[in-house]
């Protein structure tokens, strides 16, 4: 399916999804089952992108699939957040996600997304340091 | 806080006013209704025909529900009235109050009745820190509702007052007008429901039915059943019935239903402050409770686990792996001005988790979730080496990542002065506990057991071991003070000893890290007059540098303490010595009606003859609550092997004759049977040498 928004050249959420989907499965979902749909708004529309869990295996799909958990949020929010500069529990208690359905999938959802880039450069410096 | 206040409970929604059932709060203090952190109601005042009233009495009917008898105020000492106002109230979403007026005269009487109501929609954060508000407020007068509301951009919490019977709303409250017929009656309900517009994570942690008349009913009868499952104690001192069944309550009070669990539950940590998921504290209350309500691990285990780290992220201090500390749902918190969402800065609870399932597993024998939490029990493990060991000296340290509103100290003794040397000094970080390192080693040990018993992983459980003899090795080696005879405090950034005497040392006895050479002389230490009161051990013995009888970490007794240092003296044969322990704390419990605090002062019980309770305590608190429970498995020296429960009591006189009937476990049900025998009143006399 195309997308139905515009979106720069280098698309984050794309790129992050198509990770996702290559690397097909993911250990630290092993307690998850279900389908989750993020409905990501822009001014002019909204893209879909439907995840499906079944014990730790991810298959990625565009369609506005039916989904036992739903998550609403501006784009550029969750671009954010596959940025790691957002943090999705802290924005659900802001009130800016709309979520409907099993909400232990949005925690799922949650374990996938990658800390502030800044705090892995500065882990790694200190790993520097450590070694004699 | 003044005695009259009443505090009632459910989950993390609690009522605190005061002996009237008024609530007139300041910024500054923790009165009001309280849900997920956020103040509702700062202001709920009653007055009939213009007049406050006050109270004959109170009842605390139950944890969720009190009962205030009041009546006209006059002023005097002098009491006619020909009024009298019943309020009933019970918590619920918010709660519901039930108002009942009888006239006592044979006169109609015209009332009019006023509830004045507001709110500051405070975070808890801000009452504890006195902190202003950013967002706007708005009143809504309804019909037949009044709604307050507070909005900081897309944050929305908003309270609902509605009345059965038909009142006039203005912006500041209600009003009833009514005539009473001469011993006639007038009653209404007050509903006070909170709300968290969009904030779902919130809406689906709530417990409790709807419909207002059922909500005590149901309550009630959760209740009943809670303690109805538990085991049953049977014994001479009726004291100790008394602080059981206390404890029992307290810790069905402070259950918790965490939004990524519906429908289990967890403990909180405790009144007004920590109503909410803890990492350490949970741990902690669900390793005490184990013998009596092992459900309450399983819960905490899933939910530690679904919301295990899972990136490196400096802000909360989150590692992959990590056991969180703190989960909050207010304000600051969804503004990011406070990290809890969660945070993630202790150095304890990952391998305490280990611990908990391991030893929850040798209760229950529940395999199955040993092998649904197997990716989460390595993830912990992997931590320890990972992620833990700041200084690469193969010990767990810690250091905060977030240096503005991050945690200084990450273990249970928290507070900022909490870890000295002899002299008062404090030392930099990163530091490296003496506990965390014995939890590590207790965490490689039981998850060797696991890997080889459940997760069939012979070469993990290998190398936990080896893993875990050496660290045990250096530790004997590193942290032990040759001129002392026992374990240091901490190492230092600079790999010094922070050489103070501290109730560290029976944590270590309870992992079982110290070396069998060394244990009399640390149990020793822990029943001298420099550590024990005579109600119990202190956080830091008299003569240290910072030891202060009313320190919160630096001189107190707390009993969560105590009752882990009594099964680690069990565990290496200090049986006498854990009998004594035991005795002091549950004497101590009978001075606060069964209710332990979450610490007292460290004066001797020889000078002040009761429990001096520390000032701002938390109270109930879980780790409290949960200590009577663990003293009873100690004193009666539980301990399941293999399919077995092995008993072997070791009594304090005083107790007399014990039963414990019913015990749940990988047996079905037992009973424990004990009689005192051990004489603790010596202990007693030794600690007069204390000051």
């Amino acid at each position: 399916m195309s997308p139905t928004a515009r979106r720069p050249r280098t698309d984050r959420i794309q790129a992050f999804f198509e990770e996702l989907a290559s690397k097909g499965h993911e250990p630290l979902l092993h307690r998850a089952t279900g389908t989750v749909r993020l409905d990501l708004r822009t001014d002019d529309a909204v893209e879909h992108w439907a995840l499906s869990f079944v014990k730790g295996d991810i298959s990625v799909s565009r369609r506005n699939a039916r989904a036992d958990a739903s998550v609403g949020m501006e784009r550029k929010l969750f671009e954010g957040m596959v940025k790691g500069t957002v943090n999705l529990n802290a924005a659900l208690l802001r009130g800016v996600i709309d979520v409907h359905g099993d909400l232990g999938l949005v925690f799922a959802l949650d374990r996938l997304l990658p800390g502030p880039p800044r705090s892995r450069a500065s882990f790694l410096e200190r790993q520097q340091e450590l070694v004699p | 806080m003044s005695t009259d206040v009443v505090k009632i409970l459910d989950g993390n929604t609690f009522v605190v006013s005061d002996g009237r059932g008024d609530i007139e709060a300041s910024l500054t203090d923790p009165t009001g209704l309280f849900s997920f952190d956020t103040r509702f109601l700062s202001h709920w005042v009653l007055t009939v025909n213009g007049e406050r009233l006050d109270a004959l009495s109170t009842d605390d009917l139950q944890y969720f529900e009190a009962r205030f008898f009041l009546v006209p105020g006059t002023g005097t000492v002098y009491v006619d009235a020909d009024l009298s106002v019943i309020r009933r109230r019970v918590v619920a979403n918010g709660f519901h109050e039930e108002l009942v007026i009888l006239n006592h005269g044979a006169e109609p009487v015209d009332l009019e009745v006023r509830i004045d109501a507001a709110s500051d929609f405070a975070d808890l954060f801000e009452v504890k820190d006195a902190l202003k508000k950013k967002g706007v407020y708005e009143t809504v007068v309804g019909e037949d509702s009044l709604q307050l509301v507070y909005r900081r951009q897309t944050f929305e919490r908003s309270t609902w007052i509605t009345a059965s019977a038909s009142a006039s709303y203005d912006e500041d409250g209600l009003t009833f007008t009514a005539t009473v017929a001469g011993h006639g009656r007038w009653t209404t309900e007050l509903v006070v429901t909170t709300d968290q517009a969009g904030a779902e994570l919130i809406r689906r942690g709530r417990s409790g039915p709807a419909q207002r008349t059922r909500v005590a009913e149901h309550m009630a009868k959760d209740l009943e059943r809670w303690v109805d499952g538990a085991p049953r104690l049977e014994c001479d001192n009726d004291e100790l019935k008394v602080t059981y069944r206390r404890s029992l309550v307290d810790l069905a009070a402070l259950r918790f239903v965490a939004p990524i669990l519906p429908g289990h539950s967890l403990p909180a940590a405790g009144l007004p402050w920590f109503m909410t998921m803890f990492g350490r504290d949970s741990i902690f209350t669900s390793l005490q409770a184990l013998p009596f309500t092992p459900d309450l691990a399983a819960t905490t285990l899933r939910a530690l686990g679904a919301r295990q780290g899972t990136r490196l992220d400096d802000f909360r201090d989150e590692d992959p792996g990590r056991i969180l500390h703190e989960m909050r749902y207010g304000e600051m918190t969804a503004f990011e001005e406070r990290p809890h969402s969660p945070y993630y800065g202790c150095a304890d609870a990952t391998p305490l988790y280990v611990v908990l399932l391991d030893e929850y597993e040798r209760w229950t024998g529940d395999t199955r979730l040993v092998r649904e939490l197997e990716y989460e029990a390595r993830a912990a493990l992997a931590w320890i080496d990972e992620y833990a060991d700041l200084q690469g000296n193969g010990y767990i340290s810690y250091k905060r990542r977030n240096e503005k509103t991050g945690l200084e100290n990450q273990c249970w003794k928290d507070s900022w002065d909490s870890i000295s040397f002899r002299d008062g000094t404090l030392p930099g970080f990163p530091r490296a506990t003496c506990e965390l390192q014995g939890y590590a080693y207790d965490a490689k040990v039981r998850g060797a057991r696991l890997a080889r018993k459940v997760w069939r992983d012979v070469g993990l459980a290998d190398r936990l071991e080896k893993e875990a003899a050496d660290l045990k090795r250096r530790f004997n080696r590193d942290f032990w003070v040759e001129d002392g005879g026992y374990f240091a405090v901490a190492i230092d950034e600079q790999g010094r000893q922070v050489d103070s005497l501290t109730s560290n040392n029976g944590h270590l006895l309870w992992s079982g890290i110290v070396d069998k050479s060394k244990a009399k002389s640390v149990a020793g230490h822990l029943l001298s007059s420099r550590l024990f009161s005579g109600w119990g051990v202190r956080t830091l013995a008299t003569g240290e540098g910072r030891f202060n009888p009313i320190g919160y970490h630096v001189g107190t007794v707390w009993p969560f303490d105590n009752s882990f240092i009594a099964w680690g003296l069990r565990r290496y044969g200090f049986k006498r010595e854990a009998a004594q322990i035991a005795e002091g704390i549950l004497a101590a419990a009978e001075f606060f009606d069964g209710r332990l605090p979450e610490a007292f002062g460290g004066y001797p019980r020889a000078m002040t003859k009761y429990p001096v309770q520390y000032p701002t305590a938390c109270s109930p608190q879980a780790w409290s609550t949960g200590a009577p429970l663990l003293f009873l498995r100690t004193m009666l020296g539980l301990e399941p092997i293999g399919d077995h429960l092995v008993v072997d009591p070791a009594l304090p006189e005083t107790i007399g004759r014990m039963e414990l009937l019913d015990i749940p476990g990988r047996w079905g049900r037992i009973d424990a049977f004990g009689r005192g025998r051990v004489d603790t009143a010596g202990a007693d006399r030794r600690s007069r040498g204390g000051t």
